[in-house]
């Protein structure tokens, strides 16, 4: 372990000032969306209507979204397609409640996290040759050929608190607005039409999966927290050095201080896939999955789930494809599946 | 919020005693504890199931407020940041689960107990060892428990993953509290405080109703110590006899307020309406499995007979 720590810590003597410099005029974080997104949030005050008129503007709400049964896979008019090692499916929106332990059959602990697949629900799909012509389209398959693009709601909440062009992405499919967007980049054989429910059975038991999610926003730190400098000495007589930087710059080579120089400043909050993590267990009542290791960003936080990209964990078998519905002649599934190498905490305890 | 009806004497006991410095009630000399007396007839259960009433008529299952004494790691992590219902519920599903297969008794700071471990690397493939618990803590699957003993002139704690499924058997050998929740101080005390033989009986205790806090004032070696223990209001430790100086810098250091800070107290706690509610839910499946294990040794017993 302190091996390790000492390889880190040593400072390297070459530094790639280019890749830094272009790097460090990245910007990594907006407080607000992009332009072309409808305004979300409703700005207008708490207005003071009246409990009769509140009553009836819940009745018209219930009248417009009710007469919404469960959707079957047989509801949905769904191509046949077939799956192939090169499919892209859909990823699922989920929150991470937290982390949980778990033991291996041979007694190791493992941490493993707790996924929540909340309400997740297709709301349209965009073939490849339309997304190619959008802004993020274009970026992306500049030397590639185009996918398409999925677009996922989840968390359906009162579109009072919404704004109008919100809650009219989702009229279209008569969906109740949800209070998270995200975009799938899907192969067309993958395509879902909207409406359609993602749940934990989307995956499966020993799959990789990508988490991506907003990593824990620290706020401004010191450069001790946020690069790990190690300061100054706590006492000899160090006068108000101990959790400083230091030099910053040589004064001879360039005379300048580098852009991407490793200063105080603002962490955390930032875009991060942790990539190959295992699925050990999945609750379908629930709809949870227990991922093996941790994901970015804090308990209570949005994070998306995708198939793994790492190329010697993808699928060999197929999924569900496009993706998973509950069997037709009503039997449920197995409640709780769990993985071969976990212990199950119903059964007998180990004795190695 | 539970409604007004629930107010029963044990409720106000609970509200009362939440706001007490520690969670165990020290100045009362014991807690009861009710255990839940088997009866032929297999009839109400009425001392540990308080079933009562409220405005509508309905039975309303509320668990005695020992339950969080008992089995304190049903409770999560006050920390709000963290805290998840549902992840909650679902950790005590599985720490059921576990329960289920394995007894895991009752037990205090205090309590001498013996735990039985799969080891690869014994003689036996198992490891048993006996000691004092000096501490415990976490929540939910992560509950543990520090084991001290003294073995051969050297002193050996073992910490305990409660819900660890190498762990085939825990037994506690003597159940008794001692005046302090934590006893780290055993370290810096005469070996003779922590030795207990490996061979021990388990003993039978007089009364099952209550367990009994030993009020054993223990000897500290002379120092240096580990920690200070002058600064820590430790109960059960015999008078220490320092120089003037530690107490009046303990006097110095000590914030005498903070058992006035109801917010401090609150943030450090679960609320009493969300404990209820905890262990009501839990309270039938331990029951069930708690009444399982006595039918289980009432055949053992008949069948040595």
């Amino acid at each position: 372990m302190v091996f390790h720590k000492r390889r880190w810590l040593v400072r390297r003597l070459f530094f790639n000032h280019e890749q830094i410099r272009t790097m460090s005029r990245v910007k990594r974080r907006t407080t607000h969306p992009p332009y072309w997104h409808v305004l979300k949030n409703n700005q207008r005050e708490d207005e003071k209507i009246s409990s009769d008129n509140l009553r009836f503007v819940r009745e018209v709400i219930q009248d417009k979204y009710k007469n919404k049964s469960p959707i079957k896979g047989s509801d949905l008019d769904i191509e046949k397609t077939v799956w192939d090692p090169k499919t892209k499916r859909s990823g699922v929106i989920a929150r991470n409640i937290g982390v949980q332990h778990m033991w291996e059959k041979d007694g190791k602990k493992v941490i493993c996290t707790v996924l929540h697949v909340l309400d997740n629900h297709v709301v349209r799909y965009v073939p490849p040759e339309e997304y190619a012509k959008s802004v993020i389209g274009t970026k992306m398959f500049k030397n590639r050929k185009p996918l398409g693009c999925l677009v996922v709601g989840a968390e359906a909440a009162n579109p009072d608190r919404f704004t109008r062009q919100y809650c009219s992405l989702f009229d279209e499919v008569g969906l109740l607005p949800k209070k998270r967007l995200a975009r799938f980049i899907v192969t067309p054989n993958a395509a879902l039409p909207p409406c359609t429910p993602l749940t934990a059975g989307h995956f499966v038991i020993g799959q990789a999966v990508d988490v991506y999610g907003k990593t824990i926003d620290y706020g401004f730190q010191g450069v001790v927290k946020r690069w790990g400098f190690k300061g100054g000495p706590a006492s000899h007589g160090a006068t108000k050095f101990h959790r400083r930087g230091g030099t910053i710059g040589t004064g001879r080579d360039k005379a300048r201080v580098w852009p991407g120089q490793k200063m105080p400043g603002h962490m955390g909050s930032e875009r991060r896939f942790n990539r190959g993590l295992k699925i050990v267990r999945i609750n379908m009542k629930y709809n949870i999955i227990y991922v093996k290791g941790t994901v970015p960003g804090p308990t209570n936080s949005i994070v998306q789930i995708f198939d793994t990209i790492l190329p010697r964990r993808r699928f060999t078998e197929a999924p569900p494809h496009p993706t998973y519905f509950p069997p037709e002649d009503g039997t449920l599934p197995q409640e709780d599946i769990w993985d071969s190498s976990l212990h199950v905490f119903g059964s007998p305890s180990i004795s190695v | 919020m539970l409604r007004r009806a629930v107010l029963q004497t044990f409720r106000q006991g609970l509200a009362q005693s939440f706001f007490k410095r520690n969670a165990v009630s020290l100045s009362e000399t014991t807690v009861t504890h009710q255990t839940v007396e088997t009866s032929d007839e297999g009839g109400e259960k009425f001392v540990s199931t308080q079933k009562t009433g409220d405005e509508s008529g309905n039975t309303v299952i509320v668990a005695p407020p020992e339950f969080r004494f008992m089995y304190p790691e049903f409770l999560p992590d006050p920390a709000m940041e963290t805290r998840n219902r549902l992840k909650e519920k679902l950790e005590r599903m599985d720490m059921l689960q576990r329960r289920s297969v394995i007894e895991i008794p009752e037990f205090y700071t205090g309590s001498v107990m013996a735990v039985t471990v799969s080891d690869a690397n014994s003689p036996n493939k198992f490891a048993r060892f006996v000691g004092i618990c000096i501490q415990r803590g976490g929540s939910g699957l992560r509950a543990w428990f520090i084991l001290r003993n003294v073995v051969e002139k050297q002193g050996v704690e073992i910490l305990y993953e409660m819900y660890c499924p190498l762990i085939q058997k825990i037994e506690v050998l003597r159940l008794e509290r001692r005046l302090d929740e934590s006893l780290l101080y055993l370290r810096d005390a005469l070996p003779e405080y922590s030795t207990f033989p490996l061979d021990m009986e388990p003993e039978r205790r007089l009364n099952n109703l209550v367990v009994p806090i030993n009020p054993l004032k223990v000897k500290l070696r002379p120092r240096p110590w580990l920690e200070r223990w002058e600064r820590q209001n430790l109960q059960g430790v015999e008078d220490l006899n320092l120089p003037q100086r530690f107490y009046d810098k303990a006097e110095k250091v000590a914030k005498p307020w903070e058992k006035y800070d109801l917010m401090l107290h609150y943030r450090k706690t679960i609320p009493a309406e969300e404990q209820e509610k905890i262990f009501a839910e839990v309270q039938s499946q331990l029951q069930q499995q708690e009444l399982k294990r006595k039918m289980r040794r009432r055949r053992g017993s008949d069948n040595e007979q």
